[in-house]
């Protein structure tokens, strides 16, 4: 008898239980990074790894002839589903409700067929060796193999080579124990070429699925947006993201959707000419936020505009916005404007060391969503607003949505009436974002008169919508908050709570 | 019987002293092996300084070096000793009452004493005083000054509106407990029933105090102390330390206890067992300012802490501030005049300054070195200050953890140090990507005299040792994201209003004039140590300089 079998199979023990438990690891993880809630992912997907494991070793003794060839088999089978799982539960991913059936389907499958591989093997082997030592052998091999695979995984494995790597590694893996195997009994299997063949075949593939990991994952990254990334890029202070489909493009900023090509000129039409039509003697005109040029290339509409000042934090998202052809289409070169002035600025800053009055103002940050942005909706920041604010001047204010924030809406509107501006709330419909708000604040001794015409050419904007947005039915009332302040920052609880309700 | 007695007291004093001088020998011995063991490798790849108030003075004062001979002779009429906020606060009074002729000595190459601040390329930050509280609305001199310094802009109704940018931004302050940060300081996350209702109790109790008045009309508990009722009843509270007082009361939850501990360390570097009741019970019930625009005792801060108020009193004072000047000494002269001498240790030139009256603003423990050929009738023994060790700590980023986000300030349940800062939290940058965070920790394991010298024996790396482990405790992997920590001593950071100290005959004899030409006003003198009372300490003095024994 060959001396060297013992070792070799021994060995195969051990990769077979480490690769076993890995799998389960991996669908684990992405269960919990896709879906949330990691301990009742694990929990479950453990579960029904477990209880498909005491199937393939129920199933094991069905298997009567051949059991060489068919650990061999079985053994590569392991290696490509468990190889492609990461890959495979990636990409389904983005339509979720067959995600879980795909999940748990694959679970079981790898469950199932590493269930089976313990038991064939003991049997391969219990001819061949005293039955005592055999079961204390591989027992302890595969705990053993369980005990380093679930120290590797969060250890090395994660961190440096990722989910769909290892997957792929460990599928190789499996498939190697196939071929040793292989070549050790070529003599007492039939079909031994066929089977070598198949082993090497299969390392070849899931080999080139571990070369192309990389390609893949950023491939899965566009399928969470759905629509073709066809731009990502991470600055000092936000990941931008691009996606396509069709002829619409998307903008995320940190993943949250910031515009959609196809409706997007219902909410800056509604934000820009409300407030601007009124004003048929502004010069000038301060955008803060906004460095997607968008409000820009409403408020270029107006010929009787001289200036348009444009502060926003991030150099590459008004970069980005300069210079992308299929964005400089969206934005009619807004930026490009020799009436615009673009500066990069932490707007609290520098609105501090402004002394320049402007006529119309428009303030179009993110949302409240944390503390920092949460000052910039702050009494004191719309004091100083006011202060640069010219006397028949006008500002407006994206307020979020009145309808699921409607304590959020109301809290910015009595902020601003409480620095002694008058407020004229309204709201429109986007169908990307939902019912969304925005409030026009002026000097009080100069109050806000509604525009009896508007320039041509808008397709959302006319005297009878804005009559319409002016009024506010009863799901969306006024209620009574507090004034937001930096010593306060009522308003990110508010928020926080009213959209925790909807996400 | 006087003999045995005095044999017996001797005795005692005698195992006392020994005692003592064997721990610190132990102690510092410990530290002094084991720094040259952490020498040889530290554990720890973060740099940074170790400082704190100038050594060579101390030792100066301590009658370690020989004066050069004075070389020149000036006179001023008022002199003012140490310009921390007593003495700048005294400065400015003699000013705004049209005073010209006066100097205020300070030793440091800088003024401010304990609201001195420091800045490096992330922000500024305090490394002692870092907030006041919103002024009680019946102080007025204070609300004045407030206003002088547009810390109040105006006022809605009689009542304050202070400052938008200077009342603390939200989120202010969170707790760490039972795994997660909560909001406010006051234990309550996973906090049981029972606990939360002596809390509860405890609060209420105080609460009611806060809005008591004693039979002479004033209020128990006043800022400043000075204005606190005299109804015996409750100065007898000065008698027994704040842990005795508790026991009696039969509050026994230990969240309480931990949140009242803390609560003295926070503001008087010591525990419970040490402070007096009375003291313990005043932090609670003194503070009922109101603002038209934040809640009751609001807190301001800046991010270099109290060191802005400083530069705001030291800013229309600098011709008459003298840094890096020393007051050595100080003897009447035969004329009735005052001679301070004084050393400039940058220049090695020491003066003989001739003055009609001083203000030493600095501590009694310092006062005890310059009157020495003066008679001044006190003990100063029972003046206890706390030592503390400030960590200035430039990160990059905190590590996530659960609960609330950051807040200014930050407190860990059961942990040595009173937490910390963060000075970035009125900036109104919407980005950062570091920032500095100001980590206190006082130095109460021990008696401060031996604090104290533990303190000045350890190194840098020693430090670490201590501050790390307690920061990963805080936010575990802190440690990758610590650029740079800047330590910082104080030997003798805060009075401590141990049990018969605040009102006792001996303070009060330390805050009498001598002769009418030399005057007190270090905050040692109002038992507590706060901007407030430093800042009417200093008036006090000014004023009885003024008023001429009218
Ligand atoms: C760690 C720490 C944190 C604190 N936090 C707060 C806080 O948050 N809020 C608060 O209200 N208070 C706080 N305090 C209390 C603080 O001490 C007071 O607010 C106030 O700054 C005390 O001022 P002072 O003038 O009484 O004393 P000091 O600040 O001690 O001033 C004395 C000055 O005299 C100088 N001096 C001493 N001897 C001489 C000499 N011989 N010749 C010349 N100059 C001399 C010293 O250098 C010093 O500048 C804190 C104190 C410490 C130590």
């Amino acid at each position: 008898m060959n001396k060297k079998l013992p070792a070799l199979l021994l060995i195969s023990v051990f990769v077979v239980a480490t690769c076993g438990l890995i799998y389960e690891l991996i669908a684990g993880t992405l269960a919990s990074y896709l879906l949330g809630d990691s301990v009742t992912q694990f929990s479950t997907i453990i579960g029904v790894y477990l209880f498909s494991m005491g199937i393939g070793s129920w199933i094991s003794k069905y298997f009567e002839k051949n059991i060489l060839s068919w650990f061999i088999q079985i053994e590569i089978l392991v290696g490509l589903v468990g190889g492609f799982s990461s890959t495979v539960l990636f990409l389904v991913f983005e339509s979720i409700a067959s995600f879980r059936i795909v999940l748990y389907g694959f679970v079981s499958l790898t469950g199932i067929l590493v269930g089976l591989e313990i038991p064939l093997l003991m049997r391969i082997l219990k001819d061949r060796y005293e039955f005592k030592d055999l079961v204390s052998k591989v027992f302890t091999f595969d705990y053993i193999g369980a005990l380093l695979a679930s120290l590797i995984f969060p250890l090395l494995l994660i961190p440096h080579l990722g989910l769909v790597k290892t997957a792929y590694m460990f599928g190789m893996l499996n498939v190697a124990v196939a071929l040793i195997v292989c070549v050790s009994f070529k003599k007492e299997i039939r079909a031994s070429k066929y089977l070598q063949s198949t082993s090497i075949l299969s390392i070849i593939i899931l080999l080139i699925g571990f070369v192309y990991a990389d390609k893949i994952t950023s491939f899965s990254e566009s399928q969470t947006y759905s629509d073709t990334i066809i731009y990502s890029k991470s600055t000092p202070y936000q990941r931008i993201i691009l996606t396509k489909k069709n002829k619409v493009l998307r903008l995320f900023l940190n993943g949250n959707l910031q515009f959609s090509s196809d409706d997007e000129y219902r909410y800056h039409e509604a934000l820009v000419h409300p407030g601007l039509q009124a004003l048929p003697y502004a010069k000038h005109v301060l955008v803060m936020g906004g460095g997607d040029g968008l409000a820009v290339r409403e408020i270029l509409k107006y010929p009787n505009i001289d200036s348009i000042t444009l502060v926003d934090l991030d150099k590459g998202m008004t970069g980005l916005f300069q210079s992308n052809k299929m964005l400089l289409d969206i934005n009619k070169n807004a930026l490009l404007s020799k009436k615009v002035k673009v500066i990069n600025a932490d707007a609290f800053s520098w609105i501090k060391a402004q002394h320049k009055k402007f006529d119309f103002i428009v303030i179009d940050f993110p949302d409240p969503s944390n503390y920092a942005v949460g000052k910039l909706y702050t009494n004191s920041f719309y004091k100083l607003v006011k202060g640069i604010l010219s006397p028949r001047g006008l500002m407006v204010v994206q307020s979020t949505s009145p309808y699921v924030a409607p304590k959020s809406f109301w809290t910015v509107n009595k902020t601003l009436e409480s620095v002694g501006l008058k407020t004229i709330p309204y709201h429109n419909y986007v169908p990307s974002f939902g019912e969304w708000g925005y409030i026009i604040a002026t000097e009080p001794e100069n109050p806000y008169k509604k525009p009896q015409n508007y320039i041509p050419g808008l397709k959302f904007v006319s005297k009878e919508s804005v009559d319409l947005m002016l009024f506010f039915p009863k799901d969306m009332a006024k209620v009574e908050t507090e004034v937001n302040k930096l010593n306060n920052q009522i308003l990110v609880k508010y928020f926080e709570d009213e959209w925790a309700n909807v996400l | 019987m006087s003999g045995q007695t005095s044999y017996k007291a001797d005795l005692s004093t005698y195992l006392k002293r020994r005692s003592f001088l064997l721990s610190v020998g132990l102690i510092t011995g410990g530290i002094f092996l084991n720094g040259c063991l952490s020498k040889i490798k530290s554990k720890y790849n973060i740099k940074g300084s170790l400082n704190g108030p100038n050594a060579k003075a101390g030792h100066i004062l301590r009658d370690k070096v020989k004066l050069p001979e004075a070389t020149v002779f000036r006179k001023v009429k008022i002199l003012i000793v140490g310009s921390g906020i007593s003495g700048l606060s005294a400065a400015r009074w003699l000013q705004k009452n049209g005073e010209k002729d006066f100097e205020v000595l300070e030793l440091e190459n800088h003024p401010g004493g304990n609201s001195h601040y420091g800045t490096n390329k992330t922000s500024s930050y305090p490394v002692g005083a870092h907030y006041i509280t919103v002024a009680n609305n019946d102080d007025d001199l204070l609300i004045d000054f407030l206003k002088e310094i547009n810390v109040i802009t105006h006022f809605e109704n009689n009542i304050p509106y202070y400052n938008d940018y200077f009342l603390t931004f939200e989120p202010e302050e969170r707790l760490l407990i039972n795994g997660e940060w909560q909001d406010g300081l006051i234990p309550d996350f996973g906090v049981p029933e029972e606990d939360k209702h002596q809390i509860k109790e405890f609060l209420a109790f105080v609460n009611k105090l806060k809005n008591t008045k004693g039979n002479d009309g004033k209020f128990l508990f006043n800022i400043p102390i000075s204005s606190s009722s005299t109804d015996k009843i409750y100065r007898e509270l000065d008698k027994i330390t704040f842990k005795k007082y508790l026991e009696e009361k039969g509050y026994t939850s230990k969240y309480l206890l931990w949140y009242l501990n803390y609560a003295c360390k926070d503001d008087y570097g010591q525990k419970l067992d040490k402070i007096s009741a009375w003291a313990g019970l005043h932090y609670f019930a003194s503070r009922r300012g109101n603002a038209a625009n934040a809640e009751q005792n609001a807190i301001l801060t800046w991010p270099e802490g109290n060191g802005w108020i400083m530069k705001q009193l030291a800013g229309k004072l600098k011709e008459h501030i003298k840094t890096s000047t020393l007051c050595y000494n100080i003897n009447l002269m035969e004329n009735g005049n005052i001679l301070a001498t004084v050393y400039n240790p940058d220049t090695n030139i020491t003066e003989n300054i001739e003055a009609e009256k001083i203000i030493l603003s600095s501590p009694q423990f310092i006062n005890n070195r310059l009157l020495k050929n003066l008679q001044r009738l006190i003990d100063y023994s029972t003046f206890s200050y706390s030592p503390w060790l400030i960590a200035n700590i430039t990160i990059n980023e905190l590590p996530q953890s659960k609960g609330r986000a950051l807040c200014w300030d930050n407190v860990a349940y059961n942990t040595a140090s009173v937490g910390y800062v963060n000075s970035a939290q009125q900036h109104l940058k919407i980005s950062e990507d570091k920032k500095v965070i100001t980590y206190y920790l006082p130095l109460c394991d021990f008696e401060p005299t031996v604090a104290r010298l533990a303190a000045y024996s350890r190194n840098y790396e020693q430090w670490l040792d201590i501050v790390i482990p307690e920061l990963e405790v805080i936010h575990p992997e802190i440690t990758q994201a610590i650029e740079n920590i800047d330590f910082w001593v104080w030997g003798h950071g805060m009075i401590a209003p141990t049990k018969n100290f605040i009102w006792s005959e001996n303070l009060e004899k330390a805050r009498a004039p001598i002769e009418n030409k030399i005057f007190f006003a270090h905050s040692d003198l109002s038992g507590i140590s706060i901007f407030e009372e430093a800042f009417h300490q200093g008036i006090k003095a000014a004023k009885q300089i003024l008023d001429g024994g009218k």
